[in-house]
């Protein structure tokens, strides 16, 4: 049987009704944790044009956080803020590419990632599926948090202008850019690439490549378990988080993506409330969701919300 | 200018020549456990840890259709970073149906990082300063040790045996007459020094890093990275190969390749980037069914017509 065209998909997510309260509750307990930064200069990884910094912070569950910091070492005044949050199975790159255009960027290693594993590591695969039977102990619930508190730690430099942070990813990156700027109205200006975590129950019957496939391997040997895990999953899921963002946003897709399906990311889009929002969807594309030419337009549009 | 990774050194063969000596010395000593997880009807899903140079202990994901065999395999070469999945990322997991695959996580990887947890960056450059030293020297035996122990599993079609990956599934070919197939994407390993220079991205960023913080080391470095040069492995890889070179201009486009495509001595074949995951994979995946006598190729939903 053909498959629906993927911008006339209809979602199966349902969304919680208190989901809001959940997140506000979430956000409200990682506020009352001291942020407590620690800015190490890297010496190894800076140039005659970038400073690299390693930086440290402490999250929810008091997890200690890492990441990497870059600025332009000449600037004049305060330098507009870029979170870069990563992939599933990458490491967070240092973001010299960033820096060196001018922003104040700042790649945020997760709770799990290399560096911010001490404390919580379920590994991969492994972290999509951890704790995933209660939304109290499912690892996004933290690991959202993390990519959060990034935002807490560019409001807190002096070289960077509060009001001009944005953020971006592709893939797990895509969808932490899609939960940020749903939990953080500090941010005006979101990309998000071929988004994960976006449709989460919609992609185990959309796909059977990882990582999703993990989710479909839990419950094969834990079926008793699928109502507690799509519970959970609504809470988390980047269609419920939409209706929070406001700011201006572009979500690209790659209609043979074959690792995050097309058909959740425009899912997510309708489900956007920001008036200011575009959608990019590449035919002929798979998971890159033609990142080698769209990489000019979020280029083009993070210096349009937050530089002009 | 002739600089020193334009010519193959005097001792590339007997350095690896003494690698594999010193590999076979080592028992592989599997231990295969169940991964109840990892399996589903059509497939029984294995860690195995087995041992490498060093000794080193290695793991990977082995998993083995069901039903009768042999089945054709592929073995699945880490990418530069952390993880190693039981089937790449994006890939059809139905590819298990009806191969045995095997995914090695190679030292410093997760689940193989007891003692040497690898950074990222900073892998790239661990030991750079003398070819006996560099990390990358343990990271192909590790790749040829895992290749070793799945072509000796009963299930595996020993006329079947794809190498899949970017450099290191070439170095594994070259080092192993096992590999009867090849898909390889050339990325750090080949002309390195003087690739390196030209970019400011990640990985290769690592190596401008380090000759930044030590410029006296610059010789040393080049020397070490002639040692992993794909262009000096090229000559001893007999399989049937498919090369995705990057597209027209790339640092690694076909005609910077041409000297590796011209030494292959397997049946080549050269696929430009089309910068596309979906044209690409398809590509490759076609490539190998075909190979491999396959009624179709492995396609995930969105890949399919």
């Amino acid at each position: 049987m053909p498959r629906t065209p993927a911008d006339q998909y209809v979602s199966k997510v349902r969304k919680p009704e208190d989901i809001d309260r959940f997140w506000d509750d979430v956000l409200a307990e990682t506020a009352q944790i001291p942020l407590e930064p620690e800015v190490v200069y890297d010496p190894l990884r800076s140039t005659a044009l970038i400073d690299v910094y390693e930086v440290f912070f402490t999250s929810l569950d008091h997890v200690r956080i890492a990441g990497w910091y870059a600025v332009p070492r000449q600037r004049e005044g305060p330098l507009p803020g870029l979170i870069q949050v990563p992939g599933y199975n990458m490491e967070p790159p240092v973001p010299k590419n960033w820096a060196a255009r001018g922003y104040a960027a700042f790649s945020v290693a997760p709770r799990g990632k290399l560096r911010s594993n001490r404390q919580f590591n379920p590994g991969y695969p492994g972290l999509l599926t951890y704790g995933m039977v209660d939304r109290n102990t499912y690892s996004y619930r933290g690991f959202y948090m993390d990519a959060c508190r990034a935002v807490d730690f560019l409001l807190g430099r002096e070289e960077v202008n509060g009001e001009r942070i944005g953020v971006t990813g592709h893939s797990q990156g895509g969808g932490l850019t899609v939960s940020t700027a749903a939990l953080r109205p500090e941010i005006k200006a979101a990309a998000a690439g071929a988004p994960y975590l976006c449709g989460y129950m919609d992609s185990i019957e959309l796909t059977d490549a990882y990582p999703y496939q993990e989710i479909a391997d839990y419950l094969r040997l834990y079926p008793d378990s699928r109502q507690q895990v799509e519970d959970t999953l609504a809470y988390f899921d980047g269609i419920n988080l939409a209706h929070r963002i406001t700011c201006p946003i572009i979500i690209s897709v790659g209609l043979q993506d074959s690792t995050c399906p097309p058909e959740t990311g425009f899912a997510t889009f309708d489900a956007i409330a920001s008036d200011d929002k575009k959608m990019y969807a590449y035919d002929g594309h798979g998971h890159d969701a033609n990142n080698h030419e769209h990489a000019a337009v979020v280029d083009a549009f993070m210096a349009a919300h937050l530089k002009d | 200018m002739t600089t020193l990774t334009d010519v193959k050194p005097s001792d590339f063969d007997s350095y690896w020549h003494d690698v594999l000596a010193e590999l076979a010395r080592f028992p592989v000593a599997p231990e295969v456990q169940d991964l109840p997880l990892r399996s589903t009807d059509f497939a029984t899903a294995y860690g195995v840890r087995l041992t490498s140079l060093g000794p080193y202990r290695l793991y990977g994901y082995l998993s083995i259709p069901t039903g009768d065999g042999p089945f054709p395999a592929r073995y699945h070469l880490p990418r530069y970073g952390s993880v190693t999945d039981l089937v790449p990322q994006g890939q059809a997991n139905g590819q298990r149906r009806d191969h045995v695959t095997f995914a090695i996580c190679v030292r410093g990887q997760r689940l193989a990082d007891q003692p040497y947890a690898a950074a990222f960056p900073g892998q790239l450059t661990d030991g750079i300063d003398d070819p006996a030293t560099y990390v990358y020297r343990g990271i192909v035996a590790d790749c040829v040790r895992g290749l070793q122990y799945l072509a000796a599993r009963p299930e595996v079609d020993a006329t079947r045996i794809a190498a899949i990956g970017n450099d290191l599934a070439l170095t594994t070919a070259a080092l192993c007459p096992q590999v009867t197939h090849l898909v390889t994407t050339p990325t750090l390993l080949y002309a390195t020094a003087e690739l390196a220079p030209r970019t400011s991205a990640y990985p290769l960023e690592e190596i401008n890093d380090y000759l930044r913080s030590h410029p006296t080391r610059r010789d040393a470095v080049q020397n070490t990275l002639s040692h992993f040069d794909l262009r000096w492995f090229g000559s001893r890889v007999s399989a049937a190969t498919l090369l995705m070179a990057g597209a027209d201009g790339a640092a690694l486009d076909a005609a910077a390749l041409q000297p590796l495509i011209d030494d292959i001595r397997g049946e080549t074949t050269v696929h430009k980037a089309e910068h596309s995951g979906y044209r690409d994979g398809r590509y490759a995946e076609e490539w190998l069914a075909e190979r491999f006598g396959m009624a179709e190729p492995s396609l995930p939903p969105h890949w399919q017509d």
